[in-house]
C-alpha cells in the first residue's frame, strides 16, 4: 500500500474510522487492482468486512453487513468519446448551482480559477432564508468551544468535530463574504446579527456572537439570494450552464478525477475538463425514492419540499470511489409557515390528522415528525389554542402574534398576505370547535373529544396522558378557537460523502481521491443526529455558504 | 435518452385509446388537441422502429415558453409558466400528459393552487 500511504493522514479519526468501517462503497476496484491485490478486503482497518469478488465490486455495492445491494446506485453507463459533442476546459467545474455551489464558484474565480458551473434545472435553485456563522472577533475561544461541543450533542456526538471547527472558525468571515457580495448583485440580504438566536441561550457564560444572513422577507429566499451571487459570480468570469445535469465524472488512470460530462436537454454529452479540481454541490437524494428508503426509511410517508435532488452526486462520488455515510442519515423536517414561527415550539395542545392528541406538546416542532410518520399523519399535526392565548402564554419562550397579526397567515381572511408563503399559510379561526375541526381536516368528534379530555387535565393541573408542566396546560375553552395546521414536510438530508477537513472525498482505504471535492448537504460528517438541530438558526445554510467559500479557495490555490 | 421498449408503447397506446374513448366527452386529452391541428405520432415520437420518449425540447420547437409564460401572467393564484424552481423552464411533461389525463403537479406543495391543466 505503500503507493498511497502519502496520502493519507497518519492517524484516523473516530469518526473517519467509522465511516470507512461501516459507510456504502464500491471497494476501489481501480486502486487496487492497479496494486495487484485485487477485490481482497481491507482488513487493516475493519477486520470484519466481507470480502467480495472483483466482479461484484464494479457491478453493485454492498451494504456495511455485505448484504444489500445498492441497485439504485447501478454504474452509469461508459459515454464514449465519440458521443461526446463538445469538451472545454477549466480549472474548476463545479456541480450544482445551489447554497454551497454558487459561493464555491465565486471563491474560487477571485482566487484566480477559470470556473465552469453545471447546474441541472434552468435556473439557480436554493431555498431557505436564514444562514449563519460565528463573528469570531467578537466571541471568546471558550464561546466557540462550547459551540462545537452542543453542535456535537444536537449530533448525537455522531459528527466529524474538525469539520464542525471548520465551520465555527470561519464561518463569520464566509457569511459576511455572501452578504457584501450577494448584495453587489442586488440581493435582498442582510445580517441580523446575534439577536435573532434565540437557541443559543444556555450554550456558554462567554461572548458569543453571530453573523445572521437573511435573505428576505419571504417570499424572496435564498434561491433569489443565490441568483443575485450568481450575477457577481459571471461578472467574476464564471461560466454557468444551465438545463446540464452532470451524469457521470471522468477519471485517469489513477484515479484521479479529471472532469465531468455532463448531458443536455437534447440527451447530447458535453464534457468539461477540470484542471485543479471538480466540486460537487448538487445537494440532497430526497426525490431518490430508493436511496431515502436505504438510507431514513422513516421517511416513507413524507412529502418533499424539493425537486430534481435525486442523489446524482451520491451516484457520481461514489463510482468514483467514495463512501457513504452508513445508514442512519440525519433529516430536516419543518414548517416555519403555516403559522408563525416564533410560535411553532409553544406547546398548545397539540392534535394530528385525525384530531387526537398524540404528544407531549413541549416535543418542538422540529422533531414532531417522528410521530408522525405513518401513511394517515405523513407529517401533518395542528396546533390549537383559544382567545386566552395572548395572556396565558405571554411568558412561553418564543413570540406571540396578535389575533390581528396573525391575520396574514390566515387564507380566509381578506388582508394582504405580506412576508409570508400565500401558498403555504394554514391558521384558522373559528367560533365553535368542532367549525375549527373541519377548517383543520380532522374528524369532529374525535377533535372534540380530545379536546374536552385535554380541558379536564388542565382542570386538575396534572397532565395524566402525556405528563406536560401544569405551567404549559392552557384549556381550549373560549371563543374563537384558533388552529395552525402544520405539515412537516422533508426540508432537506443532511449526511453525504466522507471528506477530510478540505472537503476532498475519501475513498474506502481512506485516501484522498485526487480532484473530487464534496460540499453542502452532499458532505458527510457535519451532523449526526436523527434530526438536524435548531439550536444555531440557519446552521444548514450558513454551513453550505462556509464550505462553498472554503472550498473554492482551496481548489483554486492547487 | 430513455427509450420506450415496445411493451410501454402498446400499453401508452392502449392506455390512451382508453382513456380517450372513456372520458372524450368530459376531457380533450393533449394527444386529440395534437392531431386535430395535423400532428402526426411521427411527429414527436420519431420515425425510428424504436419510438423515442418525447423529451421537453422536441416540445418547445413549437411552443415557446418565454411567450407561454407572458400568456399565462395574469392565472390566479401564481403564473404556473414562470415560477421560482425552474424559472420559465418547467419540464411540460410535470404537468402536461398527452396520452392521459393532465395533472397539477404545483397543488401537491402549495395549497389553493387549484390549477386546471389542460
Ligand atoms: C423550504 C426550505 C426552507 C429552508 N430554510 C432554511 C433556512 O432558513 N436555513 C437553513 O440553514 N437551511 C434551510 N433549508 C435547508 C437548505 O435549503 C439546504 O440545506 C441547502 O440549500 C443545501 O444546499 P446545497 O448546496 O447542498 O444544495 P442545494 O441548495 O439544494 O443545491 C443543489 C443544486 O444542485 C443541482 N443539481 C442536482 N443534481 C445535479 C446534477 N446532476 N448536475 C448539476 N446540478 C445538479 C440542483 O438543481 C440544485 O440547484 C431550507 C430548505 C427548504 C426546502
Amino acid at each position: 500500500m505503500s503507493k498511497n500511504d502519502s496520502n493519507k493522514s497518519n492517524e484516523i479519526d473516530q469518526y473517519t474510522r467509522n465511516v470507512l468501517q461501516n459507510g456504502l462503497s464500491r471497494r476501489s476496484f481501480l486502486t487496487r487492482a492497479a496494486m495487484g491485490t485485487g477485490a481482497v478486503a481491507f482488513t487493516g482497518l475493519t477486520g470484519s468486512m466481507a470480502t467480495a469478488s472483483t466482479d461484484d465490486c464494479v457491478k453493485t455495492a454492498k451494504s456495511s453487513d455485505g448484504g444489500a445491494t445498492l441497485e439504485f446506485m447501478p454504474k452509469p453507463k461508459p459515454i464514449s468519446d465519440r458521443d461526446i459533442v463538445s469538451t472545454q476546459t477549466f480549472d474548476v467545474v463545479v456541480v450544482g448551482a445551489g447554497a454551497s455551489g454558487v459561493p464555491a464558484a465565486l471563491s474560487a474565480a477571485e482566487n484566480g480559477a477559470k470556473v465552469a458551473v453545471l447546474q441541472k434545472q434552468a435556473i439557480v435553485v436554493s431555498q431557505g432564508n436564514t444562514g449563519s456563522g460565528i463573528d469570531l472577533a467578537n466571541s471568546d475561544k471558550a464561546a466557540v468551544e462550547a459551540m462545537v461541543n452542543r453542535l456535537m450533542g444536537d449530533s448525537a456526538h455522531r459528527c466529524h468535530p474538525e469539520l464542525v471547527r471548520e465551520w465555527a472558525y470561519n464561518s463569520g468571515e464566509a457569511v459576511s463574504w455572501v452578504i457584501d457580495r450577494a448584495k453587489k448583485g442586488g440581493a435582498q440580504i442582510v445580517d441580523q446579527g446575534t439577536k435573532v438566536q434565540h437557541g443559543i441561550h444556555g450554550v456558554t457564560e462567554h461572548k458569543l456572537n453571530f453573523v445572521t444572513s437573511y435573505c428576505g422577507p419571504k417570499p424572496y429566499t435564498t434561491g433569489d439570494g443565490m441568483r443575485a451571487l450568481a450575477k457577481v459570480a459571471e461578472k467574476a468570469g464564471v461560466k454557468f450552464f444551465f438545463n446540464m445535469p452532470a451524469q457521470q465524472l471522468v477519471q485517469d488512470d489513477s484515479g484521479k478525477v479529471i472532469g465531468v460530462i455532463a448531458q443536455d436537454r437534447d440527451g447530447k454529452y458535453h464534457k468539461y475538463m477540470a484542471k485543479k479540481g471538480v466540486i460537487l454541490s448538487s445537494g440532497d437524494y430526497q426525490n431518490n425514492e430508493a436511496m431515502c428508503n436505504f438510507f431514513i426509511p422513516d421517511l416513507k410517508n413524507f412529502e418533499r419540499k424539493q425537486m430534481d435532488r435525486t442523489g446524482d452526486g451520491f451516484s457520481m462520488a461514489y463510482w468514483a470511489g467514495g463512501v457513504i455515510e452508513p445508514i442512519g442519515h440525519t433529516k430536516m423536517l419543518h414548517d416555519f409557515d403555516a403559522g408563525p414561527a416564533s410560535m411553532c415550539d409553544m406547546p398548545f395542545l397539540a392534535v394530528n390528522r385525525k384530531g387526537e392528541r398524540f404528544v407531549n406538546e413541549t416535543v418542538a416542532m422540529s422533531l414532531m415528525n417522528n410521530y408522525l410518520r405513518d401513511e394517515e399523519n405523513a407529517g401533518h399535526y395542528s396546533q390549537v389554542f383559544d382567545a386566552n392565548y395572548m395572556e396565558q402564554a405571554a411568558n412561553w419562550p418564543g413570540k406571540l402574534y396578535s389575533p390581528e397579526q396573525m391575520k396574514i397567515y390566515m387564507p380566509e381572511d381578506p388582508s394582504p398576505k405580506i412576508g409570508v408563503y400565500e401558498s403555504q399559510i394554514n391558521t384558522y379561526s373559528a367560533n365553535t370547535l368542532e367549525e375549527l375541526a373541519v377548517k383543520l381536516e380532522c374528524d369532529p368528534k374525535t377533535f372534540v373529544a380530545n379536546v374536552k379530555r385535554y380541558n379536564e387535565l388542565c382542570k386538575t393541573g396534572k397532565d395524566d396522558d402525556f405528563g406536560k408542566p401544569s405551567a404549559k396546560m392552557l384549556p381550549v375553552v373560549k371563543a374563537p378557537f384558533y388552529g395552525i395546521h402544520r405539515r412537516m414536510r422533508i426540508s432537506t438530508l443532511c449526511s453525504g460523502m466522507l471528506v477530510d477537513k478540505n472537503h476532498q472525498a475519501l475513498d474506502a482505504d481512506g485516501n484522498k481521491i485526487g480532484g473530487l471535492f464534496v460540499i453542502g448537504n452532499l458532505g458527510g460528517g457535519f451532523y449526526g443526529g436523527v434530526d438536524y438541530p435548531l439550536t444555531v438558526f440557519g446552521l444548514s445554510l450558513g454551513r453550505c455558504y462556509t464550505f462553498g467559500y472554503l472550498a473554492g479557495k482551496y481548489v483554486a490555490k492547487l | 435518452m430513455k427509450k420506450l421498449t415496445l411493451r410501454n408503447i402498446m400499453l401508452c397506446l392502449a392506455l390512451s385509446f382508453f382513456a380517450s374513448s372513456a372520458m372524450a366527452d368530459k376531457t380533450t386529452l393533449l394527444d386529440q388537441t395534437h392531431a386535430a391541428k395535423g400532428l402526426k405520432c411521427a411527429s414527436c415520437h420519431g420515425n425510428a422502429e424504436q419510438r423515442e420518449a418525447v423529451t421537453m425540447t422536441k416540445c418547445i420547437k413549437c411552443h415557446n415558453t418565454e411567450k407561454l409564460a407572458k400568456k399565462t401572467k395574469d392565472v390566479k393564484p401564481t403564473n404556473p409558466h414562470e415560477n421560482r424552481h425552474f424559472g420559465t423552464e418547467t419540464d411540460c411533461a410535470k404537468c402536461h400528459n398527452v396520452h392521459q389525463k393532465s395533472e397539477n403537479y404545483c397543488g401537491s406543495c402549495h395549497l389553493r393552487f387549484d390549477f386546471v391543466v389542460p
